[in-house]
């Protein structure tokens, strides 16, 4: 079985295309104190990923991938399996425990681990987005649809009234949020249109990587759909590498090409996308297929 | 020079200048003796020297006196007399097991080492409104005086009872308590000469309780219990102390250690039971108070506050609410400033009301 | 300075002890060194109440010598009881000379106003501050506070003003309006009228700002950018007063405040007024 898997990585190594935007590389993030036989006392095939020995909690170990510009790359699992996690690591919400994630920029590639806090928070005002699960994580309940998109812009430099305002209705108008909605308070907003709110402050100032954590999560069928449809759309249009977090198979299958399974922390599987739900390996995996599509 | 337009102004303030005075000096009643306020108002002067962060018994009775009674007021003329005079001197770290215990309990036992020590309270006494009048006051007060004499006085209590083992000391022998103990012993933070602001260690935050507003800190404490934003343990008490406590400086010239005073203190430590996630579920943990006099209302909370900030570890903003809203002149001052002029900002805030409906009907037309 | 200098100084009815202005002094001049920046200082308690210009009285007492003359304004009047009693303060514990023309004066204390006019090279302004931080409106918490100054990251301001103009067709900020000093940090301008604000401006004098309840000191030096923070393409505004002018000097070229009736106009700079009239 284990040949079987080293052949498809094999098979992504070469369908991977060489340029890519975001490397991660042995990302690890671990709750408590650790070392390699705590690491190795968890994991999918030790089917937990809390430590007996200490009780650590291994939340994401040895992830490795690589986005290209205009890809859109899945990580999918149960909820506990860290994929959450590793998106919350590249967003620097959290800090990881070991692990680099690199970003190609012009010619410099920049190390998002390794730089300054205050140089992170750069890189998320335009070249990182988030997109949350909560809409009240990315944006502020208390201000109008169009001042949410005008933080990006001002923290980027951003002077002129007008000039935001028409930003803001083009973001808006390209996340079909209806512009006599733009001076409205988003607390007044359902569900749905926050989210496309928060993807249209997402890419205010043209980001290179977005991270979507679960987006359509808690929305109603009909309005996932819509917004899926939106995302799909604008991951085409733009150049934008993307990592889309999700537990659910429609939401990967629809917005990515290559994917990542997670299990304790750990990848058990990737794969191309339509692949991997028609012929899954890993038997974790096919629980998983099975269980989407019954 | 138009100096003399400045003239009414002036008038104003020295006629309300003189009216306080006379009206404080010129009245019926005999001048209030310092004697009496130190003896009379104790629990007063105790928590104006407090709440001043200075102590001087005679001052702060003269503080009082000169405000009328007015707590606040009072530690304000003492912290701007204390402006004045240039610092000579730190004084030395006390030990607390240096003080002369007056009273003592210990809540979290029945009995313990040295014994519960009730001594001056009126924890246990009914509250009854004394409606004696001043001559039987003074028949009963001769008769006290002449009991007094009679019992023997001079009864030296045992050493163990005027300086118990702490609880806190047990409690360890029985390892149930977390050691927190700082690596490094760092000069406590002065909160007269670095404003303290969050986040601050933990001798910052101690300071600034040891000289809050004994109402502000018990309201903190409170709203933390039943407010609707906080929520607080109850501790248990594991040692109330009110004690004399030798106060040391360093010799300028032979460098020796020298004891120059004694002042009393209300002493306070709390036991918290730990029940957070990343707690010792295990052990306790304790929270400490201190401040001048007796004042164990005020200790009490500033011991609880103290553990509850700890556990908080600047997930909430109560470190900064306990550094920056508890001072007394901090708060009353600014309070009382509203009642300054202020046609300035409220005539620019006029011009704006009419510039937002000049901004509403050009909108509208 | 030996102790018994210091001893004779205090009874000599000084209201600072020599170390405590030492210390203001360098904090001044950190804050001069660094415009716009909040110096931490130890703060001291004065005769007057916090939030009643303990902070401006400090600096006043550390940078005032007995050959200095004051001026002390409150609202722009030196009539105020709250300035009369500042100045006695300050000439009483310094010994310095006393006026209400700002052109004589090497040091202003002012609560919520800049003289018209008179301040130059040789002036200093020393500004009462409530509240020193510009960015509270936006944000309490004072370690995100710390990090936002750090960083310049002064976006959300940008955001409220943003959401002031789209709700309210104009920025409704009145006094104290937030500025950019010398292209870096976001000050509270105390509460003086937007009408002040564009004489701070590449000022020739220098402005030291006082908070005493909250133990900071900042300060614009002379020649120093300052930027009221607005859109490129929304203009600024100063108070406007419809053309009315002052019912004493009949001028309508200085800051009036009205009497409830808003009919009634007066000069809030007295002391300018009253060379107008002298000049009439």
């Amino acid at each position: 079985m284990n040949d079987t898997f080293t052949e498809r990585r094999y098979d992504i190594a070469r369908l991977a295309i060489p340029e890519w935007l975001l490397k991660v590389e042995r990302l690890g993030k671990v709750y408590g104190p650790y070392d390699d036989e705590i690491i190795a006392s968890t994991g999918s095939e030790r089917d937990t990923a809390k430590s007996s020995i200490n009780g650590s909690v291994v939340a994401a170990w040895d992830v490795s991938f690589e986005v290209a510009p205009g890809e859109a790359l899945g990580i999918v699992g149960e909820s506990g399996s860290g994929k959450t996690t590793v998106l919350r690591c590249l967003a620097g919400d959290f800090t990881p425990s070991t692990g680099s994630a690199t970003i190609r920029l012009g010619s410099d590639d920049v190390n998002i681990f390794d730089v300054e806090p205050a140089q992170r928070r750069r890189l998320r005002v335009d070249t990182v987005s988030v997109v949350y699960q909560d809409p009240s994580e990315g944006l502020k309940m208390n201000v109008t649809a169009g001042g949410n998109i005008a933080e990006p812009l001002t923290a980027a430099g951003w002077r002129n009234f007008s000039k935001i305002r028409a930003r803001a209705s083009d973001l808006l108008a390209r996340t079909e949020v209806p512009l006599n909605r733009m001076d409205d308070l988003v607390r007044a907003f359902s569900g749905g249109m926050r989210q496309r709110v928060q993807i249209a402050k997402a890419l205010a100032n043209s980001p290179s990587v977005v991270l979507f954590d679960e987006p359509t999560t808690g929305l109603d069928a009909s309005v996932a759909a819509g917004v899926l449809d939106l995302i799909r759309s604008l991951l085409e249009e733009h150049r934008i590498a993307a990592v889309v977090v999700s537990h659910d198979f429609s939401v990967i299958e629809m917005l990515t090409s290559r994917c990542l399974v997670m299990h304790h922390g750990r990848i058990v599987e990737s794969a191309l996308t339509d692949q991997l739900l028609e012929d899954p390996h890993h038997p974790y995996t096919q629980r998983l297929v099975a269980a989407a599509r019954a | 020079m138009g100096y003399v337009s400045a003239r009414g102004g002036l008038d104003a303030i020295r006629a309300a200048e003189s009216l306080v005075r006379t009206k404080r000096l010129v009245s019926e009643s005999n001048w209030l003796e310092e004697d009496q306020i130190l003896d009379k108002l104790r629990l007063l002067v105790d928590r104006v020297m407090s709440e001043a962060g200075l102590w001087d018994p005679r001052l702060a009775s003269k503080a009082i006196r000169q405000s009328e009674g007015d707590a606040t007021e009072a530690v304000h003329l003492l912290r701007a007399y204390r402006s004045t005079l240039p610092r000579f001197a730190y004084s030395e770290a006390i030990d607390a097991d240096d003080a002369t215990v007056m009273r003592r309990i210990v809540p979290a036992f029945q009995r313990v080492p040295g014994n519960q020590l009730l001594g001056r309270s009126v924890d246990y006494t009914a509250r009854f409104l004394e409606r004696t009048g001043d001559d039987d006051a003074r028949e009963e007060a001769e008769k006290l005086r002449a009991a007094q004499t009679e019992e023997s006085r001079d009864i030296e209590p045992a050493s163990e009872e005027i300086a118990p083992r702490r609880l806190m000391e047990l409690l360890r022998e029985m390892d149930m308590l977390v050691d927190r103990r700082l690596e490094d012993d760092p000069e406590p933070f002065d909160i007269t000469r670095t404003p303290a602001r969050p986040p601050a260690p933990r001798s910052a935050l101690l300071s600034s309780m040891a000289r809050a507003d004994t109402g502000a800190l018990v309201n903190q404490w409170y709203r933390n219990i039943l407010g609707p934003d906080g929520y607080l343990h109850e501790v248990t008490l594991g040692e109330v102390r009110h004690a004399n406590m030798p106060l040391n400086v360093r010799h300028p010239v032979t460098g020796e250690t020298v004891t120059i005073m004694q002042v009393r203190v209300s002493e306070v430590e709390a036991i918290e039971d730990l029940e957070g996630v990343e707690e010792d579920r295990s052990r306790f943990d304790v929270g400490y108070g201190l401040c001048f006099g007796h004042n164990e209302r005020k200790a009490i909370a500033m011991a609880n506050l103290d553990i509850a900030c700890h556990r908080d570890a600047g997930r909430t903003q109560l470190e900064q609410s306990l550094l920056l809203t508890t001072d007394a002149l901090d708060s009353a001052g600014f309070l009382e400033h509203l009642k300054l002029p202020h046609y300035v900002t409220f005539r620019s805030m006029i011009e704006r009301k009419i510039a937002v409906r000049k901004a509403r009907q050009r909108r509208d037309a | 300075m030996t102790l018994s200098d210091l001893i004779d100084r205090h009874e000599s009815g000084e209201l600072l002890d020599e170390f405590a202005k030492r210390e203001i002094r360098r904090a001044t001049l950190a804050a001069v060194a660094i415009p716009g920046y909040q110096v931490p200082f130890g703060s001291r308690e004065m005769p007057v109440a916090r939030g009643w210009g303990s902070g401006g009285l400090q600096i006043t007492l550390a940078v005032t010598h007995d050959d200095d003359t004051v001026k002390v304004i409150d609202q722009g009047d030196d009539d105020g009881v709250n300035a009369v009693n500042l100045r006695r303060l300050v000439t009483s514990s310094t010994g310095a000379d006393e006026t209400t023309t700002a052109s004589e004066a090497t040091v202003t204390q002012s609560r919520h106003r800049i003289p018209e006019d008179g301040l130059d090279e040789s002036s200093i302004l020393v500004l009462q501050v409530p509240v020193p931080e510009p960015l509270r409106g936006v944000e309490r918490d004072m370690r995100e506070l710390a990090r936002m100054h750090a960083e310049a990251d002064y976006s959300r301001m940008w955001v409220s003003l943003y959401e002031d103009k789209v709700r309210n067709g104009v920025i409704t900020q009145t006094t104290g309006y937030p500025c950019l000093v010398n292209e870096r940090y976001v000050v509270a301008t105390t509460p003086i009228p937007r009408w002040d604000i564009p004489r701070l401006h590449d000022a020739p004098f220098l402005t030291l700002f006082g908070a005493g309840r909250e133990k900071r000191i900042y300060a614009i030096p002379p020649y120093t950018i300052v930027e009221p923070l607005t859109f490129e393409d929304v203009p600024f505004e100063v108070e406007d007063s419809d053309g009315a002018r002052c019912s004493l000097c009949g001028k309508s070229e200085s800051f009036l405040v009205s009497l409830p009736n808003s009919t009634t106009w007066l000069c809030s700079d007295t002391d300018w007024c009253a060379r107008q009239r002298g000049s009439r």
